[in-house]
C-alpha cells in the first residue's frame, strides 16, 4: 500500500461533557478535519477501560485517542479524568512494550470550547500515522 | 433476553445539513443489510412531527425493539427521539443515536468520505443498539429550595420570582452588598438610573421572608444531582452587626484609606466603609484584606456594632437547583491603550457614569481634575471587536447605547460642550435607535474609523488623530476628556466557580448555555441555570429577563416535587465480584460499599449516590462492575463494528 492512499483508522473514546461536546462544536463551527476519526461516547474518561484500547488495536485500529476534561478540576464527575490520567500513564508504557509506537496512542484533554484543539489533535495524529503506516506487530513473537 | 433484536434505522437529512454531504439514500440501503436491522428509512427532518410519526409507525408495523436514529448530536435531539419511541411503547433507553451531522457532514466536505463515515457510525450504533437493555429511571424527592449565586439584577430578579413561586431562596453574594454592577450604572434613560432599578428589587427582597440573603459569602462546595444538590457556603466575617445605624463615626477614625472600587477608583474609601448610598444590607463592613485591626473603629462606635473577632461561618444547604448569575467584569484597558493610565482625563465609560450620577463622587457634576471639560471624545469598541491586540472578538452590546445616553446627558447638562463619538459601527438596536437621532439633534459629532484612533498626550493637551472613513480624511481633534467605551469581559474569578460547580465555558470565556437558542438559560449540567451577563454581554433589561427565565426553568424542574435521574448507574454482578474493594476507593461519590450477600462480602452500589461516571467499571478486574448503557460488551461492540465491518 503506498503512503498516498493509506487512510489510518483512528478510534476515539471521548467523555460526554468535554471532548464529545468539543467535537460537536467543531462541527457546529464547520471546522474541517480529516474524516479518519470515529468517536465513541462514554460519560467520563474514567470509564475508558484499557481493554477498550487494546481491543481497538487488536481489531486493527491504527491509532487510539482517549480524551476527556482538563485535569485537575474540569471533570464533570470530580476526578474521573485524574483516574484516566493515572491509568493511561502506566498503560502507555505497556503499549510500547507491545511494539505499538507511542504516536499511535494519545491521551488528550479537550474542553467543550476547544474545538480548535480537537482539530489540531486529529490533524497531527493523521499526519503521524500516515508517516508510520499500518501497525506492524510481529504476530509470531507475541 | 432471548428476544432477537429487531433494529430500525432512521436517517435524517436535516434539510441539506446532512444530505448535502452524505448520500443518505445509499446509507439507508447500506443500513438495511446490517445485522439485526429490519427496516431503514431516510427522511428530510426526522425530528419533525412527521419524522417522529414515521418512527412510531415503523416500530409498531415491524415490531421493532431497538431504534437507531442517525441525525444530529445526542445532546440536541436524544430526548426528542427517546420520547418518540416511548410513546410507541418501547423503553426509551432502547435508542442509540449516530451523530452524522456535527461529527460528520458538518466537518467533512468530501461527500464520498462523509458518506463512508456515516455508514461506519451507523454500523457502530446498530451494533450497540442490539445490546441495549431497557432501563428505568429512579425517582427522587426534590428540595423545594434554590441557591442563587450573585446579587445583581439578574440574581435578584430570579430570587424574587422563585420566592413568589413558593420556593425558599438562598441568595449568595460575594461582595458586601446586593446590587451588582447595575447599582453603579448611572443613567439608563433620561429620568431613571441603574440604582433606581436596583433599589426597587432590593425593597422586594428585603420584605420577602422566603429569600435568605447572604452577602460577603461564597459557594465553596457543590455536589449532588438535580433536585438534590448539597451546597456549602462560607459567610466571610463582616465584623459589623445589625446594631449598626450607619452613623459613620467609625469611618472617620479608620486610619486605612484606599481606592474606592465602587466609584471605579475616582475617589477613596476607608477600610471600614458602607459601599454606596443604597447598599444592602444597611450595615458597614470591614475590608478584611486591608484592615490592621487597630480597634479605632470599635472605640468610635457608640452602638457596640463592631466585633473584630468575628470568624468565617460555614453553612450547609440542601437545594433543588442552582442559578448562576455572577455577572461580568468591565474591560480594563492595559496602560497606554488609547493613553489610558497615562493621563487623568482618559477615563472609562464606567467612571463617567459615576461622575454623572448624583450619588457619585462629584454629586453628578462632570468635574474632572477640578474643571468641567469643554471638548469630550468617546471612543467606542474599546476591548471589543478586535480593535486592539488586547481586544475580545465579540461586541459587548450595551456600550453603544450607554455611550449615547451619557453623551446626550452631557449635552443636556452642559450644552456648550463639544462631544465627539468615534465609532466603527453604531449598534443601538431596538428602540434605542432613537438615541442615535437624538444625539444628532444635540449636534454630537460622529466620526467613523476603521483603523483605531491614535491618542497623543502632548504639552498642549490630549490630541486624537484619526482617519475618518466617510470623508476620507486624516483629522486631528484636540480634546480635554477621553471616555473609553469599554466592553464586558468574563469575571476574573469565574474560574473558581467553574471548579466548584463544574459549569463550563464557551470560547469567549463566559459560561456556556446548554443550547444558545433552545436552552438559553440552562447550563449543560441539569439543574444548573444561568442568568444575566455570566453567559455574555447583556444590558440590564436582558439580564432581568434572563433572571426571570432562569427562575421559571428552575421552578419547572422543582414544581413536581420529584425528579427522575438517568439510569446510567453502576451495577454489580454478584457472582463475579470478588470483593477486592478497588471500586470502593475509586468512587468519587462514596456510592460503593462492601455488603454481605449470600455469605460473601461484595461490592454494593447505592443507586441514589451513583452519578454514573463508570470509573468503577473501568477498574473492575473481573468485569463484575458494569455501567448501564456503557457496559463493556456494549462499548466493545462499537469498537468491533467500527474496525471489522467495513
Amino acid at each position: 500500500m503506498s503512503s498516498n492512499d493509506y487512510e489510518p483508522k483512528i478510534v476515539v473514546f471521548a467523555c460526554n461533557w468535554c471532548t464529545y461536546a468539543a467535537v460537536d462544536l467543531a462541527g457546529t463551527s464547520r471546522m474541517q478535519y480529516p474524516p479518519n476519526v470515529r468517536v465513541i461516547r462514554v460519560m467520563c474518561s474514567g470509564r475508558i477501560d484499557p481493554q477498550f484500547v487494546l481491543a481497538a488495536f487488536e481489531q486493527g485500529a491504527d491509532g487510539v485517542i482517549v480524551a476527556g476534561c482538563h485535569p485537575p478540576s474540569d471533570c464533570h464527575y470530580i476526578s474521573g479524568n485524574i483516574k484516566a490520567l493515572r491509568r493511561y500513564s502506566l498503560f502507555r508504557r505497556l503499549l510500547e512494550e507491545l511494539g505499538i509506537e507511542k504516536e499511535r496512542f494519545r491521551l488528550e484533554w479537550i474542553s467543550a470550547s476547544e474545538a480548535n484543539k480537537w482539530v489540531q489533535v486529529v490533524n497531527e495524529m493523521v499526519r503521524d500515522l500516515k508517516r508510520l503506516g499500518p501497525v506492524k506487530l510481529e504476530v509470531e513473537a507475541v | 433476553m432471548s428476544i432477537e433484536p429487531r433494529v430500525g434505522v432512521f436517517i435524517c437529512h436535516c434539510g441539506h445539513n446532512i444530505a448535502s454531504k452524505v448520500d443518505v439514500k445509499t446509507v439507508s440501503e447500506y443500513a438495511k443489510k446490517l445485522p439485526n436491522v429490519i427496516v431503514s428509512h431516510d427522511y428530510v427532518f426526522m425530528c419533525s412531527t412527521v419524522g417522529q410519526e414515521l418512527i412510531k409507525e415503523e416500530i409498531k408495523k415491524h415490531n421493532l425493539n431497538r431504534v437507531v436514529v442517525a441525525a444530529c448530536s445526542p445532546s440536541m435531539h436524544e430526548p426528542t427521539f427517546r420520547s418518540a419511541i416511548e410513546s410507541a411503547g418501547l423503553n426509551k433507553y432502547l435508542l442509540e443515536m449516530a451523530n452524522i451531522r456535527e461529527h460528520c457532514s458538518w466537518a467533512h466536505s468530501d461527500r464520498e468520505a462523509a458518506t463512508k463515515k456515516a455508514m461506519d457510525l451507523i454500523r457502530m450504533a446498530v451494533a450497540k443498539a442490539a445490546l441495549l437493555e431497557p432501563l428505568e429511571e429512579t425517582e427522587f424527592q426534590t428540595y423545594p429550595a434554590v441557591l442563587v449565586l450573585g446579587g445583581g439584577v439578574a440574581g435578584m430578579r430570579a430570587a424574587i420570582d422563585l420566592a413568589e413561586y413558593g420556593f425558599e431562596v438562598y441568595l449568595v453574594e460575594k461582595s458586601p452588598t446586593l446590587g451588582g454592577r447595575a447599582a453603579l450604572t448611572g443613567w439608563l434613560e433620561s429620568d431613571r438610573r441603574g440604582a433606581d432599578v436596583v433599589n426597587n428589587l432590593i425593597n422586594k427582597i428585603a420584605e420577602n421572608r422566603k429569600i435568605h440573603v447572604f452577602t460577603n459569602s461564597e459557594l465553596i462546595e457543590f455536589g449532588g444531582f438535580p433536585g438534590n444538590f448539597k451546597a456549602k457556603i462560607r459567610i466571610n466575617p463582616r465584623y459589623i452587626n445589625e446594631k449598626c445605624i450607619l452613623c459613620g463615626e467609625c469611618e472617620v477614625e479608620c486610619p486605612i484609606e484606599l481606592s474606592d472600587e465602587y466609584q471605579y477608583g475616582l475617589s477613596r474609601r476607608k477600610a471600614i466603609y458602607y459601599p454606596f448610598k443604597t447598599a444592602y444590607p444597611l450595615m458597614y463592613v470591614i475590608d478584611q484584606r486591608v484592615c490592621i485591626k487597630c480597634g479605632e473603629c470599635v472605640k468610635a462606635c457608640r452602638f457596640n456594632a463592631i466585633d473584630l473577632s468575628e470568624q468565617p461561618k460555614l453553612l450547609d444547604l440542601n437545594v433543588g437547583a442552582l442559578i448562576i448569575a455572577t455577572g461580568y467584569d468591565p474591560y480594563i484597558p492595559p496602560k497606554g491603550e488609547y493613553a489610558y493610565g497615562l493621563h487623568n482625563n482618559v477615563i472609562t465609560l464606567f467612571q463617567l457614569e459615576r461622575l454623572l450620577d448624583k450619588d457619585g463622587p462629584t454629586q453628578g457634576k462632570l468635574i474632572i481634575g477640578g474643571t468641567i471639560p469643554k471638548r469630550i471624545a468617546f471612543i467606542l469598541c474599546v476591548g471589543s471587536r478586535n480593535t486592539t491586540p488586547n481586544s475580545k472578538s465579540y461586541c459587548s452590546r450595551m456600550c453603544c447605547t450607554s455611550t449615547l445616553i451619557n453623551a446626550i446627558k452631557i449635552k443636556e447638562k452642559y450644552p456648550e460642550t463639544d462631544v465627539f463619538i468615534l465609532y466603527q459601527d453604531i449598534n443601538t438596536y431596538g428602540n434605542d435607535e432613537s438615541l442615535y437621532e437624538r444625539a444628532g439633534e444635540h449636534l454630537i459629532k460622529f466620526i467613523k474609523f476603521e483603523e483605531p484612533p491614535v491618542v497623543d498626550i502632548g504639552p498642549e493637551g490630549i490630541l486624537i488623530d484619526v482617519y475618518e472613513v466617510t470623508i476620507q480624511e486624516e483629522i486631528s481633534i484636540p480634546v480635554d476628556l477621553i471616555v473609553l467605551s469599554v466592553g464586558m469581559i468574563p469575571r476574573r474569578d469565574l474560574i473558581d466557580l467553574l471548579a466548584v460547580t463544574r459549569a463550563s465555558c464557551g470560547t469567549d470565556g463566559f459560561l456556556r448555555e446548554a443550547h444558545l437558542k433552545l436552552n438559553p438559560v440552562e447550563a449543560p449540567t441539569q439543574g444548573i441555570f444561568l442568568a444575566g451577563s455570566v453567559t455574555g454581554p447583556k444590558n440590564i433589561i436582558e439580564s432581568i429577563r434572563t433572571g426571570s427565565a432562569a427562575a421559571s426553568k428552575a421552578a419547572a424542574l422543582l414544581s413536581k416535587g420529584k425528579v427522575k435521574t438517568e439510569p446510567f448507574v453502576a451495577t454489580v454482578n454478584d457472582e463475579l465480584c470478588s470483593g477486592c474493594r478497588i471500586c470502593v476507593g475509586l468512587c468519587p461519590y462514596k456510592a460503593i460499599s462492601l455488603k454481605e450477600i449470600n455469605g460473601r462480602m461484595i461490592a454494593y452500589v447505592e443507586r441514589a449516590l451513583c452519578m454514573g461516571c463508570g470509573t468503577c467499571s473501568a477498574a473492575c478486574p473481573s468485569g463484575a462492575m458494569q455501567q448501564y448503557s456503557f457496559k463493556d460488551r456494549q462499548v466493545l461492540a462499537q469498537v468491533l463494528a467500527l474496525i471489522k465491518g467495513d
